[in-house]
């Protein structure tokens, strides 16, 4: 404990050193910027600033990197409550519940509460990352392929509870989505799936363009597609700040969604994309009133966007502690520590404590500056909504083209936002909700490779999801849910025969009455 | 506020890197590409794309990086490297095959520019690229495979690893970067050598592939030497044997496949290609630059940061390695067929 404190104190040394302290500012500022382009998520933003961190010397450009992705998260939540376009995958929850807010005219407080809501997980995950990283990693590590399928199980019964409409809807939307995953190379042969001669399509479809698509474009087309225009929101001042009642419905769906977030976070893989998922779906299921959802509750912001937070310092942990490339966004920074020629090993606390804990205390810092740059932008952003729509949606049309475009500099993915625009129109009125399909497709490829992957681990056998303790039990929690889920619809027939003998009583007794 | 944000957003990748620039424009000024103002009838006249087709980070990425910085100095015009990616550097490599000749749009690939053309023969698929669309500039690097095993596991030596093989066909296991990847390759080829037979589980890139073994779910695997070397140090993996032809470097006791008597040599190697159809003065002059570049000081010291051997062949030379090594590749595919195939007899 001593030792973390003095090891600690070394970190802010190095982070409160002019040059990082910089550069950790430039990071957030950068990452923030990245986020809130609709399209550009913390993987292009990193990938694209990668050569730049070439020129600086290891601790600053880890820490520049670093800041780039928790701002991006930051920043992603931005144009999700404003103007229902997800800046990156992880904030496609939050454009449901943020954008009604936004509607209802507490576009402000939507915003400070994912400032304040990010903060706070990005701090809290930040002293876990500190004290637990040496045993979280290694049991990180115990992720096989088997425990992943487990876990992209849970991730996919969580669709049953994500909307509160039809759940008919609900579910087939989520198999369109996972449709959608089947596109692509086939992991385990190499065939191309559904490619029709595109070489483009042979990586599958992006979650990006799919997501700006279904709800950026689909907005903007149900709103120019309205008889009379919507009216302009005029913010005010003093509705910039969330209400003591929204504060409180907030503490409790942060702390979740932090505790989720980094748990989901630190196992390698992809899978850090379903906190928000599964972070909104637990505070709907938890809700005492969980038709509030989809209509601006708070909680349907505060929680999804302190878990994709958290999971962003979840993912620094394999990473960090053991060296381990545990993700897409954590193999690009040990590149960038590679090519300042520190090997990332399990030996890097040891080796290199300045980068270590300068990088840990770098986080304290950043989350400082992200909170002090959003809540002041919280205001300017919100001013946004102030501009006359027939100027408005043009220029995020654009913006979504050029962001979606840049990530890839592949105008198959312009196609395909458009397609998906399209496609979210004639959804949307029919009434089918579209995060579903992202859902889906965002797990389909991940739930296709681990369920291979098993399958060939064991040559065929299917008990190897139930020898190994950690799939085990996470399978036991996802049929815990399904009955759960099944005894609901037993009280619900229940209720529902009851009502209807009652009915029956009351017609047969009417006659008599005659 | 949004609107000015956005202003210096994204035109196309080298705009936007140009406008991330301008906030950080003070502090990595070597980065700034300043249009070079010499004569106009000259090679290059104006900016040189070099295509990394894999995402930044990788081999490809990590290599083009300090090769294009070494040109840019040398020929003092700019050089930039763009990474298009896509379908295993499908995409990228495409991209190049496909475009004007004039030494403008040059390619930085990895040994896979050999295996995707033969899997698409494979499934009759048509090729997203040939070859021959292509000419060798220079070979920039060579860096053998080793082979791993997780230190659980009780084989100290090939010679222990290939008789517990044959014992249990099949039951050994190996992660690889995806299938018909480089990483599957090496692995397959060994296996063909020695005459076994593994199970191949495929990961989405070498990453997840080094994560898998790590972590125990598999058994062996076949990787760079750079990013095995610290678990190596760490004691969680256990190198048995290198591809090369000489022992690697930094590993002076790990004994080569051919010093025990397999048959087999395998580099994960980067070079430098051109389009066909580019003139010869363009050519040698890519060629010269090139050759000073693997000289430059400054790329040899980020070539050592990485751990990644210099291994410089211009062109002609190059060709004759390219085309050994591309046989050797098609050959083992052919061998190896349509996986499904194998998997339903």
């Amino acid at each position: 404990m001593l030792e973390t404190l003095q090891n600690l104190y070394l970190g802010f040394s190095v982070a409160l050193s002019p040059v990082v302290l910089l550069y950790a500012f430039v990071g957030c500022i950068i990452g923030t910027l990245v986020g809130v382009l609709p399209g550009v998520g913390p993987l292009a933003g990193i990938s694209l600033l990668l050569p730049v961190s070439f020129g600086l010397d290891a601790t600053s450009a880890v820490v520049l990197l670093a800041g780039i992705y928790y701002g991006a998260m930051y920043g992603g939540s931005t144009t999700s409550i404003l103007m229902r376009i997800p800046g990156e995958a992880a904030s496609v929850m939050t454009c449901i519940d943020g954008y009604a807010m936004t509607r209802k005219g507490r576009g402000g407080p939507a915003l400070a509460i994912a400032a304040v809501g990010s903060y706070i997980a990005g701090t809290a995950s930040v002293v876990g990352l500190m004290f637990l990283a040496p045993p979280l990693a290694r049991f990180a590590l115990r992720f096989g392929p088997p425990e992943y399928l487990a876990l992209l199980v849970l991730g996919l019964l969580v669709l049953a509870f994500m909307s509160g409409g039809s759940m008919l809807k609900s579910l087939s939307m989520a198999a369109l989505g996972l449709l959608f995953g089947m596109i692509g190379i086939d992991p385990m042969t190499g065939f191309f799936r559904f490619h029709y001669g595109l070489v483009e399509l042979g990586d599958g479809i992006g979650v990006v363009p799919v997501a700006v698509g279904l709800f950026g474009l689909s907005e903007i087309l149900l709103t120019a597609g309205q008889e009379k225009p919507p009216e302009v929101i005029k913010p005010r001042l003093r509705e910039l700040l969330p209400s003591r009642q929204e504060w409180r419905d907030s503490t409790w769906p942060i702390a979740r969604g932090t505790l989720l977030g980094f748990l989901i976070g630190i196992i390698p893989g992809s899978a850090h994309i379903i906190s928000s998922f599964v972070s909104y779906a637990v505070e709907r299921r938890l809700s005492k009133h969980p038709e509030r959802f989809g209509q601006g509750a708070v909680e349907g912001v505060a929680g999804p966007e302190s878990a994709n937070n958290s999971a962003t310092s979840g993912a620094f942990v394999p990473m960090l502690a053991l060296g381990v490339p545990s993700g897409p966004i954590p193999a690009v920074m040990l590149a960038a520590m590679m090519v300042h020629g520190i090997s990332p090993g399990p030996l890097l606390i040891q080796q290199q404590p300045e980068l270590f804990w300068g990088f840990i205390a770098s986080m304290y810092v950043g989350n400082v500056v992200l909170l002090i740059l959003n809540l002041p932008l919280v205001g300017l952003f919100v001013n946004v909504l102030r501009i006359p729509y027939p100027l408005l949606y043009p220029a995020i049309l654009v913006f979504c083209v050029l962001g979606v475009y840049a990530v890839n500099g592949s105008v198959v993915d312009v196609g395909i936002m458009s397609a998906m625009g399209a496609l979210g129109y004639g959804l949307r009125k029919f009434d089918f909700e579209t995060a579903p399909i992202v859902l889906g497709l965002v797990l389909a490829p991940m739930i296709e490779m681990s369920f291979r992957q098993s399958l060939s681990m064991s040559s065929g056998s299917y008990t190897i999801f139930f020898h190994r303790p950690i799939s085990l039990v996470l399978l036991l929690v996802a049929l815990g849910f399904i009955l759960l889920s099944l005894r609901t619809l037993f009280t619900k027939v229940a209720e529902w025969r009851r009502k209807l003998g009652l009915e029956g009583e009351a017609e047969t007794k009417e006659p008599g009455n005659v | 506020m949004k609107k000015t944000n956005c202003a210096r957003g994204p035109i196309s990748r080298r705009r936007r890197s140009i406008g991330m620039q301008l906030v950080l424009a003070l502090m990595i000024l070597p980065l700034a590409m300043a249009p070079s103002a010499f004569g106009q009838e000259r090679f290059p006249d104006r900016t040189i794309t070099m295509v990394a087709p894999f995402p930044p980070g990788g081999v490809a990425d990590l290599t083009a990086r300090p090769v294009a910085a070494a040109m840019e100095r040398i020929l003092k015009s700019p050089v930039v490297v763009v990474n298009k990616t896509g379908a295993a550097g499908a995409v990228g490599m495409s991209y190049v095959a496909n475009s004007k000749p004039d030494g403008y749009t040059v390619l930085m690939a990895l040994s896979s520019i050999s295996i995707i053309p033969e899997a698409d023969k494979l499934f009759d698929r048509k090729p997203a690229y040939t070859m021959d669309q292509l000419l060798p500039i220079a070979l920039i690097s060579a860096d053998p495979t080793v082979f791993v095993v997780n230190a659980e596991r009780p084989w100290k030596s090939v010679k222990e690893f290939v008789a517990e093989a044959k014992k249990r066909p099949g039951e050994i296991s190996f992660s690889s970067s995806g299938v018909y990847g480089t990483l599957h390759m090496a692995t397959e080829m060994l296996a063909h050598a020695a005459g076994i037979k593994l199970k191949h589980i495929p990961y989405g890139g070498a990453g997840p592939a080094l994560t898998a073994i790590l972590g125990g779910h598999v058994d062996t695997l076949a990787s760079g030497p750079a990013v095995v070397i610290p678990h190596i140090k760490s004691g969680k993996l256990r190198p048995l044997a290198g591809w090369g032809a000489k022992r690697v470097a930094s590993l002076p006791d790990l004994a080569t496949f051919k010093e025990l008597g397999y048959d087999i040599e395998f580099y994960i190697w980067a070079g430098v290609f051109a389009p066909r159809g580019t003139s010869q003065p363009v050519l040698k002059k890519l060629r010269d630059t090139a050759r000073q570049a693997v000289n430059d000081p400054e790329f040899k010291s980020a070539m050592e940061k990485l751990q990644t051997p210099v291994a410089y062949m211009d062109a002609p030379e190059f060709q004759k390695f390219w085309d050994k090594d591309a046989k050797m590749l098609a050959d083992a595919i052919k061998r190896m067929g349509k996986i499904e195939i194998k998997e339903a007899k």
